[in-house]
């Protein structure tokens, strides 16, 4: 793997010239406070840049939303017939943390095998993943990456990934299309020959800052075996069915399908959806195939932690801890996690 | 099952209205025909389709007419909400909008030679309807036919004149039922479960097909199993909340299936196997 290295100070004015070519998702402050991927307005760009989030601070909403946002139109209808919308534009994420890499990943196979679907497939058929591999943990006693397999640093998948080595990143090549990116913009980079073993210490401090963890491969074994009916039941009664937990993890992929109308016309649009809800499987007759709470609660964990393993081949958890972070009664995957590997109460 | 990447699986395709018959208070027959191209789409027993009401929305709805003959495709539709009530609206003439078809099917190869029990409740027919045709039209294949039918009164009974021309086959047998009777109704009363003794039911080389309410199922499953029927001979449709019908949206799960692409055909052991806290039926 070829390797280069470029300046902090440079960050800026390489997006401000990558922007003639990518729409650019980045980690932005927002007004309020809040950090998310939000694209840079080409038209405002030096300002938009000042709000870019460089240290490890939590994005509140995964990157899924890029490729699969919480509304979008599928298509338009009127007296012309139906008006398919996709939207392809060549989309450069900077700052992706590894965790984050995996759910994108994961939701990638999701949508793309069987029936493909349009409308995330080619959101995401042009795109430049630039991963920034987290120092210290972002959500700190929540996130479990590094017991999950997900980070903090990624192996894999990514095109470029940037190691922190203080004034400067060490910039990993992952793909083709990532070394094409350096050429394009060759003034930003110096090699990175030498540095490697630098990179390699920062990787391995970083890892220890994120703590004991969870024993998630035990989890997952005992997710398959174990009966945990009474965990479900505790936890279902106490969560709000919010659904912060759904919208903010990367993996969650259900979605609801609704047509506007105004007259003849109109639009069918597709929202984001949750297992956790109790109208999710209720029919029209009004019969509820999973009303209970404890089976609606269950099926959030074993979707993630029983299934997908089963069918995807790896689990749906990818340990970013937003959803113990986000939740207003302290429900969390890591929480859960430790509940099923170590037999304890946690919430 | 798999598509093109390139084609956009949930653009529906236009489609015309040819003819609509009703079958009882709230259940009608549509006939349709693209527009676009003039080709049926080509099914199989047992498929679905997602038909859209623009600005309504969309539903899934099996395919009833059969793969084993040329004509238009048919849907049978009960008013239950929405979309549903939207379509009652129309008539000949009007545009629908369908994409599909979708799921798995009823098996066909592997009855023939083998007695066939159709069980049926309210409007489950429809699907069912679509295999009955296909078995009737090469029915020297296959043994005894008998179709036991259930619905909530004489009235409600979907498609009645295509019964009575069933019934006139050699080698097949009707029997109908109702929860409550009506002046008229001479036939018996209970569960489409309380017909087995008059159907002489046995498993001797027999498989059992079911669609109905879920409750039904439940209950004719269970029973045709306390009867001496294998799991594999007993074969049925599950039904869930579905929005996509391919495997995306989530709402049709069953631990790790999907019912809209897995299904809706599953045989008992298939649902033994299943998280029974999921509500399979
Ligand atoms: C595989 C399959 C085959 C079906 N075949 C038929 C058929 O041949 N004839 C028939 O009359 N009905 C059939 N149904 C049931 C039919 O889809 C529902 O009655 C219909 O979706 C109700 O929609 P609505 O908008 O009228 O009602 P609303 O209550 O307004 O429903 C709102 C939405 O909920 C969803 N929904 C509600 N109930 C169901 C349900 N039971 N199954 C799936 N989605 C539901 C739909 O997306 C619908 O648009 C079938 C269902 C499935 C899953
Ligand atoms: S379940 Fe929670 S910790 Fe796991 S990926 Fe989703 S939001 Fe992150
Ligand atoms: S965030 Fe917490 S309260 Fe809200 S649905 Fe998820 S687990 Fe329940
Ligand atoms: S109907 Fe959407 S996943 Fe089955």
């Amino acid at each position: 793997m070829s390797t280069y290295l470029l300046r902090k100070t440079d960050v800026r004015p390489l997006l401000k010239e990558a922007s003639a070519v990518w729409d650019i998702f980045a980690p932005l402050r927002e007004g309020v406070g809040d950090v998310n991927f939000k694209a840079l307005p080409k038209d405002r760009l030096a300002e938009a840049l000042e709000n870019l989030v460089l240290d490890d601070e939590p994005t509140l909403l995964s990157p899924k939303t890029i490729f699969f946002p919480q509304n979008e139109t599928m298509f338009a209808f009127g007296s012309g017939g139906i008006r398919e919308q996709v939207e392809s534009s060549p989309k450069l994420l900077f700052g992706v943390t590894s965790c984050d890499l995996s759910g994108l990943l994961f939701s990638d196979g999701f949508f793309a095998k069987d029936f493909p679907d349009r409308y995330y497939l080619s959101r995401s058929e042009n795109r430049l993943i630039i991963v920034k591999g987290c120092l210290k943990p972002p959500r700190q006693g929540s996130c479990f990456c590094a017991s999950a397999g997900t980070g903090p640093f990624a192996q894999r998948g990514f095109d470029l990934q940037l190691v922190d080595l203080g004034g400067e990143y060490l910039v990993e090549v992952g793909s083709g299309k990532g070394e094409s990116f350096i050429l394009a913009h060759s003034a930003f980079f110096a090699s990175g020959d030498g540095r490697e073993r630098a990179a390699e210490a920062v990787k391995r401090d970083a890892t220890a800052t994120l703590g004991p963890g969870v024993d998630f491969d035990k989890a997952l074994r005992l997710m398959v075996t174990g009966d945990f009916e009474k965990n479900f039941a505790r936890i279902g009664e106490r969560c709000v069915y919010c659904g912060a937990c759904l919208y903010v993890c990367p993996t969650c992929t259900c979605f609801n399908v609704v047509d506007r109308a105004d007259g003849g016309s109109g639009s069918r649009m597709r929202t984001w959806d949750g297992c956790v809800f109790e109208g999710y499987t209720r029919e029209a007759s009004g019969h509820n195939p999973r009303p209970s709470k404890t089976a609606r609660t269950a099926r959030r964990y074993e979707h993630k932690l029983k299934y997908d393993p089963l069918v995807a081949g790896r689990s749906g958890c990818v340990g970013c801890g937003r959803c113990l972070d986000s939740c207003p009664v302290g429900i969390g995957m890591s929480k859960f996690i430790r509940e099923v590997a170590d037999g304890t109460e946690e919430m | 099952m798999t598509g093109d990447r390139n084609n956009n699986e949930y653009l529906p395709r236009p489609a015309r209205i040819t003819a609509v018959r009703r079958e009882t208070f709230d259940v009608k027959t549509f006939s349709l025909e693209f527009v676009d191209r003039a080709d049926a789409f080509s099914y199989k027993q047992g498929q679905f389709a997602e038909i859209s009401v623009l600005g309504q929305g969309e539903v899934p709805i099996s395919i009833t007419s059969s793969p084993s003959r040329k004509g238009p495709m048919e849907f049978t539709i009960r008013a239950a909400g929405r979309v549903t009530s939207a379509m009652h609206d129309l008539g000949p003439g009007d545009a629908l909008y369908l994409r599909g078809p979708y799921g798995n099917a009823f098996p066909f190869e592997t009855l023939k030679g083998r007695n066939l029990y159709f069980v049926a409740g309210g409007i489950g027919l429809a699907p069912l309807r679509s295999l009955i045709n296909m078995v009737l039209d090469s029915i020297e294949d296959f043994g005894d036919v008998k179709i036991l039918y259930g619905a909530k009164n004489p009235e409600e009974l979907c498609f009645r004149g295509e019964l009575e021309e069933w019934k006139a086959i050699p080698g097949v047998e009707v029997y109908l039922t109702v929860d409550r009777a009506s002046p008229g109704w001479t036939g018996p009363v209970g569960l489409v479960t309380a017909l087995w003794d008059a159907a002489a039911l046995s498993p001797e080389n027999a498989v059992a097909i079911l669609c109905g309410p879920p409750i039904m199922i439940k209950f004719a499953a269970a029973g045709l199993s306390g009867r001496g029927f294998g799991d594999e001979a007993i074969v049925m449709t599950l039904e869930r909340y579905m929005k996509c019908g391919v495997g995306k949206c989530g709402h049709c799960n069953i631990g790790g299936s999907f019912v809209c692409t897995d299904g809706p055909v599953f045989d008992y052991a298939q649902v033994k196997r299943m998280p029974e806290k999921e509500g399979v039926f």
